[in-house]
């Protein structure tokens, strides 16, 4: 008995050792000199998402061929995020992504919002590039409403980001889809530039070949909510694309085109007329108006739609000119107001919401708490059901002046990525609208089923690596080259996204073949030529072929937690 | 019901409200102690300093931690379980929307399991000895130590995917509407989608039953009553299902009460493999996203029926077998 209780008291002695070893000590592993410290690339879990993870693997490989000790760190996504967003003094290096999206067929958004100096305290510029040229040059793109001029500094813009490399571009992946040839007419699917074919085009126009009318397509994620004042999930965007329509929408090309607008002109920089297409409904029958549209891009300016608030901050004015005309007037001149604006908000019934964002004064919650029971918009699909966490159900409205082809859209929610292809090839479902799985192996399906087409097309996202410029050496542009020279993306293209992708260079996708600066900089796999960049630099290496910063350089930081 | 029973039962209860607050406040500290923040979920480029404040506010964690514990343990008493943040819906409507298909896959998972193995278990301990008993046990252990995935997957490959007999996923074909919960309930439609995920569980399931009745009845056929049925000729039948079964069930309903409990979490694995919409796949969601109100309801919902449905098994206890009381102690 006795010597049991001894046995005890020593295991618990071992265990609060133990607690105590792995309570963050002291930071005393700082060695103080020129070594540079131990470096910490985060990306997520295998398991979330095996190409990032992959891509970091090689990624750090290559950086250790400069004598630098770099671990791989994995975060689910929600910690990675918070992290990255919320603690910007802390952290070294990171795996990220941009998806594609329609309004992102303009360079504006990503140009802007990831590297303008406003936005590295607390946007999305979270490695805190600062360059008051570049600000100047993104600020300027924005304002010219000349399209030679604007392309001129979005070529300069992406050059001066291809030459300070605060990211390693990887890939721009291709997005993978597939469909069902004997029941929808392949030459009615419509293949979105730098979208792929699971857009609004497609939706609109598929017509079927046979009985089957019902599309049914496939999510992993659970829609969030279908409300059009509210940006939520992915999957819930493609929802909102349909049922709500917008003043222009963005075509197959990647430029904007009149939609709900009939017709729209510029009169100066800041103003422009617009013209309502006639005879448009909602979809329980009363007109839409020129005063639905005014407050549709008047509502979000109130505190109460705040996700789409920065979308509209720049109109200072609309005016109803007629029953089916009215001009908006900005406050400052902006070439991508046909992408960002007019383009990116809903046309929602003024009867409807007027009453619903009133009920909300004085309550903390907004608009994003509000969900119809049954949605009203006037686009070319009407909502029809929704079961949380199956599906959702809209129908053709056959009103509409651009009516759908087939007789519903069906959006299941299917968490497990083989029975979607399961469901594909039995029939359950007849568009394959996400996929996150091996490329290899769908191409395999389509090539034993022929009923079966596969449509891969280069993505407007990206993938790279961020790096922290708050924290030496990540701090020095030759650094940062110095990296990306001796990361091997060619290979993370081939192992990582299976060949599934183009080397990206710059932050417009080359699927934007418009605005994609050409002659970028291409930082070539190429160890030596990196090690001679930082020799230049001043960097040197100890007898151990450490990495060691310039002579008049210590490290001065902990390693990153 | 005797006075000293109706006390035994208003202290239970007590300690069940005792229970739940420590289970409360536990859920509260543990999901905001977690690393991670709810509003990560809504990180954009267009994502600005005022949205985030915006969000802070609505959320109300900007508040002192102990002011939001007082809130969430006023609303919790109340039985409100307040707006999710992911979904921006009320946390009641979302597990009531899921709780349905939770309750039916599991209990009927769970009722099939336990009358199947505890059959089983009685008849394999009854040949005991015999080859019959070795290839049963080793048959009921090699299915309950499969992968719940695994076994779901092939399920699927071969059902679904190759014979096309059972659908891939859902609760529903797609499109289907029906009338009312009920009238779906009780759809040939339905019953087509439940199979594969009710045949899983079943199978990851019926292997405690399964060898907890066969102990049982090998003790309980050691026992004196046993050889006095077998001394009074009584045929084996009868000495099987009404004197020895019946004795070796006691403990089999108790593990039957605790499983129900435990199961209304749900099981995540089989619903995500079946894409099945029940409370599983929603509180993974949930703390995945750092959606702590709805966390938080859910957990506290199941804890509230896991800590019930063991009161009950006690009770059923003294029903089943009047030698057992709780008054007396």
């Amino acid at each position: 008995m006795q010597k049991r209780s001894v046995v005890h008291g020593l295991a618990f002695l071992a265990l609060g050792a133990l607690i105590a070893a792995g309570a963050p000590v002291a930071p005393t592993q700082a060695q103080p000199g020129r070594q540079v410290r131990e470096l910490v690339l985060v990306t997520w879990p295998q398991a979330q998402d095996p190409q990032q993870y992959e891509a970091a693997r090689i990624a750090a490989e290559g950086m250790r061929r400069l004598g630098l000790r770099v671990t791989v760190r994995t975060m689910p996504w929600e910690q990675l995020a918070d992290y990255i967003w919320y603690s910007r003094q802390k952290w070294d290096m990171t795996t990220w992504q941009m998806v594609g999206r329609p309004e992102r067929s303009d360079p504006d958004e990503l140009l802007v919002n990831l590297f303008s100096s406003s936005t590295a305290k607390d946007g999305y510029n979270f490695i805190g590039f600062i360059d008051p040229k570049y600000d100047e040059i993104a600020q300027g793109q924005r304002e010219a409403t000349d399209l030679t001029t604007r392309k001129k500094l979005i070529v300069q813009a992406q050059e001066i980001i291809a030459g300070a490399q605060p990211y390693t571009f990887l890939v721009n992946p291709k997005s993978i889809y597939a469909f069902n040839n004997q029941v929808w007419d392949p030459a009615t699917i419509v293949e979105q530039k730098g979208i792929g074919i699971k857009n609004f085009w497609t939706f609109d126009g598929a017509a079927p070949k046979g009985a089957q009318k019902d599309m049914v397509l496939n999510a992993q994620d659970p829609v969030q909510a279908i409300n059009p004042l509210y940006i939520s999930g992915k999957v819930d965007s493609w929802i909102t694309e349909l049922i709500w329509d917008r003043l222009v929408r963005i075509g197959p090309d990647g430029l904007p085109r009149p939609w709900a607008a009939g017709a729209y002109k510029w009169l100066t920089p800041t103003t422009i007329d617009v013209t309502l297409r006639p005879g448009m409904r909602w979809h329980d029958g009363t007109p839409v108006t020129a005063d639905d549209v005014i407050f549709s891009f008047t509502a979000p300016k109130g505190g109460k739609v705040p996700m789409y608030r920065p979308f509209v901050a720049n109109i200072a004015d609309i005016k109803k000119l007629s029953a089916t005309t009215l001009r908006f007037t900005l406050a400052k001149p902006s070439a991508a107001f046909l992408t960002s604006t007019l383009g990116k908000i809903n046309l929602v019934p003024q009867h409807v919401w007027a009453p619903m964002l009133q009920s909300l004064e004085g309550k903390k919650e907004n608009a994003e708490s509000l969900q119809e029971k049954a949605p009203i918009g006037s686009g070319p699909f009407k909502f029809a059901g929704w079961t949380r966490g199956q599906e959702v159900v809209l129908e053709a409205n056959p009103e509409h002046w651009a009516a759908p082809k087939m007789r519903r859209w069906i959006l299941r929610t299917v968490s497990n990525v083989e029975a979607a292809l399961g469901g594909l090839r039995n029939g359950e479902i007849n568009f394959l609208s996400d996929y996150l799985g091996d490329p290899a192996v769908l191409a395999r399906l389509s090539s034993q089923d022929p009923r079966i087409t596969v449509i891969a097309s280069t993505d407007i996202g990206m993938q790279f690596i961020a790096y922290n410029e708050r924290r030496p050496p990540f701090n020095d542009a030759d650094f940062r080259r110095a990296l990306s020279m001796v990361i091997d993306r060619n290979m993370i293209r081939l192992v990582a996204y299976k060949g599934y992708g183009v080397l990206a260079d710059s932050p417009v996708s080359q699927a934007l073949e418009f605005w994609h600066a050409p002659n970028l900089p291409q930082y070539a796999y190429n160890v030596a030529a990196a090690r001679d960049l930082l020799k230049k630099a001043g960097y040197e290496w100890d007898p151990q072929g450490h990495l060691l910063y310039p002579a008049s350089q210590t490290e001065t930081l902990e390693v990153a937690r | 019901m005797t006075r000293s029973s109706t006390r035994w039962i208003a202290q239970r209860l007590a300690q069940m409200l005792l229970v739940l607050w420590v289970v409360a406040t536990l859920l509260f500290l543990i999901f905001r102690l977690m690393p991670g923040n709810p509003l990560a979920a809504y990180i954009d480029p267009n994502f600005t300093a005022d949205q985030q404040q915006a969000l802070i506010h609505e959320f109300g964690l900007d508040l002192p931690l102990w002011q939001q514990y007082l809130i969430f343990l006023r609303a919790s008493a109340a039985g409100s379980m307040g707006q999710s943040f992911f979904y921006h819906a009320p946390v009641a409507q979302l597990v009531w929307e899921a709780l349905p298909n939770t309750l039916i896959l599991v209990l009927g998972a769970v009722i099939i399991a336990f009358l199947i193995g505890a059959t089983a278990g009685a008849f394999l301990a009854w040949k005991r000895g015999t080859a019959l008993e070795t290839a049963g046990i080793s048959l009921a252990l090699a299915v309950r130590a499969a992968p719940e995935f695994w076994v779901g997957m092939i399920l699927l490959a071969v059902f679904s995917f190759s014979l096309r007999w059972f659908p891939t996923s859902g609760t529903a074909s797609p499109g289907a509407q029906y009338a009312s919960l009920w009238r779906q309930l009780t759809s040939p439609d339905f019953l087509r989608h439940l199979a594969l995920p009710l045949v899983t569980l079943v199978l990851y399931l019926q292997g405690l039953p399964l060898l907890l009745m066969r102990s049982n009845m090998l003790d309980v056929m050691e026992e004196e009553f046993i050889v006095m049925a077998r001394m009074k000729g009584l045929p084996e039948r009868r000495i099987l299902l009404r004197h020895a079964a019946r004795n070796a069930l006691l403990p089999v309903v108790t593990a039957f009460a605790l499983v129900v409990g435990y199961s209304l979490q749900g099981y995540v694995v089989v619903e995500n493999v079946f894409s099945w919409p029940g409370l599983g796949r929603l509180l993974v969601k949930a703390v995945a996203a750092k959606d702590y109100p709805l966390a938080q309801g859910a957990f506290l919902l199941i804890a509230a029926l896991a800590i019930f449905m063991n009161l009950a098994a006690d009770l059923f206890y003294t029903w089943l077998d009047p030698r057992v009381s709780y008054a007396k102690r």
